[in-house]
């Protein structure tokens, strides 16, 4: 036994034997870079997209290889303090929590909510004067005079112009679309005239129209069913900003400010 | 400490919702409104207000560049997006020369189109406290000054574009950051009915000579790849379209427009691919399945034709710009024009079974100043702080003192041209439809101006006078952007039409340009089909009597009563041949009206500069429709 104990290979083996299962039981003091199953996937997954194809077992090595290596970089610029003065990964950071105050603006908008901010924004969704009509497009004044004649006796007018480009009838155009369609200028000479009468020749860019007026549509709120698409949209960009701006006070309750004396 | 501040952040959310108990005003507004209103002015189910099974012509700008592009943001341009989005549709934005910018009628469509490389970068690079603006190209982007210190600086960042070192400020994250405001703002202003924002970009690739392969990526949907595919990844078409193709099967739908073919020194429309092989039928169907259209006109020039291609044709002179874009190097005409790349594409079908060049048309803008530049009497040019004037763009003589023999500015902006509309054929004004109309290339492009093109062929078409012409024209024929197929004991019929645009000059004429192969030789041939003013066509020359309009170079205005309204023509080949390969295409013209430059030169009560044209003719070119002959 005794012989036993002053062997110097024994006690080598004993020693390191020691060591192996400490060295299982007390933690390494060096920071770890744990590659999990997940991330491996993930590296796996990007590899694909970018490619089209998977990745061999050497290619997938020599990515989480390549990770391992980006994560030590990555800590140790951290560390060394090189994402402090750089305004672009400050912005980017910046622009990352604001996403995600944004994504805490609540569930999708009951119908009351939408309808207080639709009438508290009523003005951008008022609609400008509009009108509705039909027309007859003649070249010249002459055949427009006698047709409008012929209309004031009683007759059907409306298959009698010359075929154009121009619609039949227009619904609901704003003075800026009926200018667009026949010229600067047209939407102001139906300024006063009358409904349901054919009226004219109003004259264009195109010729001579005999104008009936089907009616007019003073400047009016839209009905809110028929603008819920552009009330929601706006509404959820308006929850975004107030979520960032709540956000943002809540944050800066938690700072004194102080500011150099000039 | 977040999730206890969110919590209480959401918890404020909830207090502020529910203090909102104002009575909504919507209800009396309701009784007011007729039933109609609904209908009119917004979505009813799938379709909007202005639904039409016949098709409506929309107008829209797909070249637009903001401060997010390398060059607009050096030229002085810091509108964002959302300012040019704001513009199309009506509303006022401020050149950086301090001057508003205001369409007199909005847009219907519109697209951001910023440089894929360097997105965002510069304007970073302006920025002292950012990490980038330390590089040595950045030097001096915070103090830019003057018009020629931005032009150097435009060179230098150009030569640096095109050294080993390009990759170096090419900042990814930066990047991101402005294609997620790109998407996130088109979808904003994407407004269903009334106003369609498409998602875009430019891939500006030049090829080995310098010429170049500029494209803009336009999509059909709210989503796009997570950054846009740009020359540091290829300069090579050929890739740009792989990675088109591969995303399309990812659900991200996209089409890639050519533009400045005129500018690309024959690399646009080259007869062999970037590797040197004939282009064969993979190659043709790539093409096309991603690049169904081409702009032929915007500020940078006409891509029609070229007068050394098309000597037979009085037009062709038509806003010519000489050069390869930005420079004073000379463009070379062949494989840089949309007519002889049609003529070169029948041709390679006929000695390679496949044609290549088989794109609809459509014009745009290229501003670099977030807005438009298609209004002669009110002409911005495009690059910003270095063109904004008479005297910069060489349309007004330079001021005193000047050298000897210097009389004006010595720049290419004078070769330029307030040009670029694209026109589309669609239902409704939505991105569905609009995209439809692009896929169909039922398109058609426009100097500036809104005059909105018809084109039919087909058999037993309607006459041009019958009440019901478009929908029987859908029905027996096709339209602009189609093949129809020839029959060998019938003749194919055509329609032709135009309506002026209401705000610019009447029409004067109205031609089809014909391309055809015969005995293995490419041809083409103008045809006028219709004539204003009683004119009626010669049989012989195939042209209309010129109608005397006038322009007064003292103040612009025309000669009145001339011009007519609507052109129109039934049509058919006097020299058609059912055997052979051959394309027609509309091209419509007003009365000549004064050029920019001749405004300019007014407003500054000089003489128009002598060397430029004083007028033009605004003109609008359809999509063509090829016939499939007889095998």
């Amino acid at each position: 036994m005794g012989r036993l104990v002053t062997q110097p290979l024994l006690w080598f083996v004993f020693i390191s034997l020691c060591v192996f299962i400490l060295d299982d039981l007390i933690p390494d003091a060096r920071d770890e870079i744990f590659v999990s199953n997940a991330q491996k996937d993930r590296i796996a997954l990007l590899w694909k997209t970018q490619t089209g194809e998977d990745a061999s077992t050497q290619e997938l090595d020599s990515l989480v290889n390549n990770w391992v290596e980006e994560e030590a970089l990555f800590r140790e610029a951290l560390r060394l303090g090189l994402d402090q003065d750089d305004s672009i990964i400050r912005r980017r950071l910046v622009q990352k929590l604001g996403f995600i105050a944004e994504a805490q603006m609540g569930s999708e908008p009951e119908i009351a909510e939408l309808e207080s901010y639709y009438s508290q924004n009523i003005i951008d969704y008022t609609l400008p004067l509009r009108y509705s009509f039909r027309q007859v497009y003649f070249p010249d004044q002459a055949s427009a005079d006698a047709q409008l004649s012929q209309a004031k006796l009683g007759k059907d007018i409306s298959s009698t112009g010359s075929t154009s480009m121009l619609n039949d009838g227009y619904a609901f155009r704003s003075e800026l679309d009926i200018d667009a369609t026949f010229g600067s200028g047209f939407s102001t000479k139906l300024t006063g005239l009358s409904v349901r009468e054919w009226q004219g020749p109003v004259e264009s860019s195109f010729g001579f129209h005999l104008v009936y007026l089907t009616s007019i549509h003073a400047e009016e709120a839209a009905p809110l069913n028929s603008v819920l698409d552009s009330v929601g949209s706006d509404y959820q960009q308006f929850q975004k900003m107030t979520a960032r701006r709540r956000y943002l006070e809540a944050l800066l309750d938690d700072y004194l400010i102080r500011y150099e004396a000039q | 400490m977040t999730r206890l501040l969110s919590l209480i952040f959401i918890a404020s959310i909830n207090v502020s919702c529910s203090d909102n108990t104002s009575e909504p005003s919507a209800q009396q507004n309701l009784e007011l409104a007729p039933e109609e209103t609904v209908a009119a002015t917004e979505t009813t189910g799938a379709r909007t207000a202005g639904y039409n099974e016949e098709r409506n012509a929309y107008f829209g700008d797909l070249h637009v560049h903001t401060m997010y592009s390398f060059d607009a943001f050096i030229f002085g341009t810091t509108s964002s997006p959302s300012d040019a989005y704001t513009f199309a549709k009506g509303g006022k934005i401020t050149h950086p020369a301090g001057f508003d910018m205001q369409l007199d009628i909005p847009l219907d469509f519109y697209g951001v189109t910023d440089h894929a490389f360097y997105l965002g970068v510069l304007r970073e690079m302006a920025n002292p406290l950012s990490e980038i603006s330390k590089h040595e190209v950045a030097a001096g982007m915070s103090t830019l000054g003057g018009s020629i210190q931005r032009g150097e600086k435009f060179s230098e960042i150009l030569a640096f574009l095109r050294s080993p070192r390009a990759n170096e400020v090419n900042d990814p994250v930066i990047g991101r950051s402005a294609w997620e405001d790109i998407i996130a703002t088109a979808n904003r202003h994407n407004d269903p009915g009334n106003f369609t924002a498409f998602i875009g970009y430019e891939y500006t690739a030049t090829y080995s000579d310098g010429g170049n392969l500029h494209r803009n990526v336009i999509y059909r949907d709210d989503v796009a790849p997570e950054l846009p595919f740009s020359r540091l990844d290829s300069a090579n078409p050929e890739d740009l379209w792989d990675w088109m193709d591969a995303n399309r099967e990812q659900g991200f739908e996209s089409l890639a427009i050519p533009h400045n073919s005129n500018g690309s020194n024959g690399s646009m429309f080259m007869m062999t691919d970037f590797s040197g092989n004939p282009l064969d039928g993979a190659y043709a169907d790539q093409r096309m399945r991603n690049e169904p259209l081409a702009e032929i006109t915007q500020v940078k020039g006409t891509s029609d034709t070229h007068p050394a291609l098309s000597p037979n044709d009085e037009w062709a002179d038509f806003e010519i710009m000489p050069f390869q874009v930005a420079s004073f190097r000379s463009s070379q005409p062949n494989g840089s024009y949309l007519r002889e790349a049609y003529l070169n594409g029948l041709k390679n079908q006929e000695e390679n079974g496949a044609n290549p060049y088989k794109f609809g048309i459509i014009g745009s803008s290229d501003t670099h100043n977030a807005t438009y530049a298609g209004d002669e009497d009110d002409y911005w040019s495009k690059v910003g702080l270095r063109d904004s004037d008479g005297v910069r763009r060489g349309s007004v003589p330079l001021r005193e003192p000047r050298a000897p023999g210097e009389n004006y500015a010595e720049t290419y902006f004078n070769t330029w041209s307030a040009s670029g509309l694209a026109g589309v054929w669609a239902e409704e004004n939505t991105r569905a439809s609009i995209y439809d109309s692009f896929r169909r290339k039922e398109t058609f492009g426009t100097s500036g101006t809104r005059m909105r093109v018809r084109f039919f062929a087909g058999y037993d078409l309607p006459l041009i006078n019958d009440g019901d012409l478009i929908s029987k024209a859908y029905g027996n024929g096709v339209a602009m952007g189609s093949d129809l197929l020839a029959y060998a004991d019938r003749e194919p019929e055509f329609i032709a039409w135009v309506s002026r645009d209401p705000n610019s000059a009447a029409l004067q004429r109205l031609q089809i340009i014909k391309g055809w192969m015969e005995d293995g030789e490419a041809r083409e041939e103008v045809y006028d089909v219709a004539c204003s003013d009683g004119g009626t066509v010669d049989s012989i020359t195939h042209r209309c009597p010129d109608n005397g309009a006038q322009v007064n170079l003292d103040d612009c205005s025309i000669t009145s009563g001339l011009g007519a309204a609507e052109l129109r023509a039934n049509w058919s080949d006097p020299e058609y041949d059912a055997s052979q390969n051959a394309f027609y295409y509309v091209r419509a013209m007003e009365n000549p009206t004064c050029r920019w430059s001749t405004w300019d030169a007014i407003r500054a009560g000089v003489e128009p500069r002598p060397d430029m044209a004083a007028t033009l003719q605004e003109r609008a070119w359809s999509s063509p429709i090829w016939i499939t002959p007889v095998q």
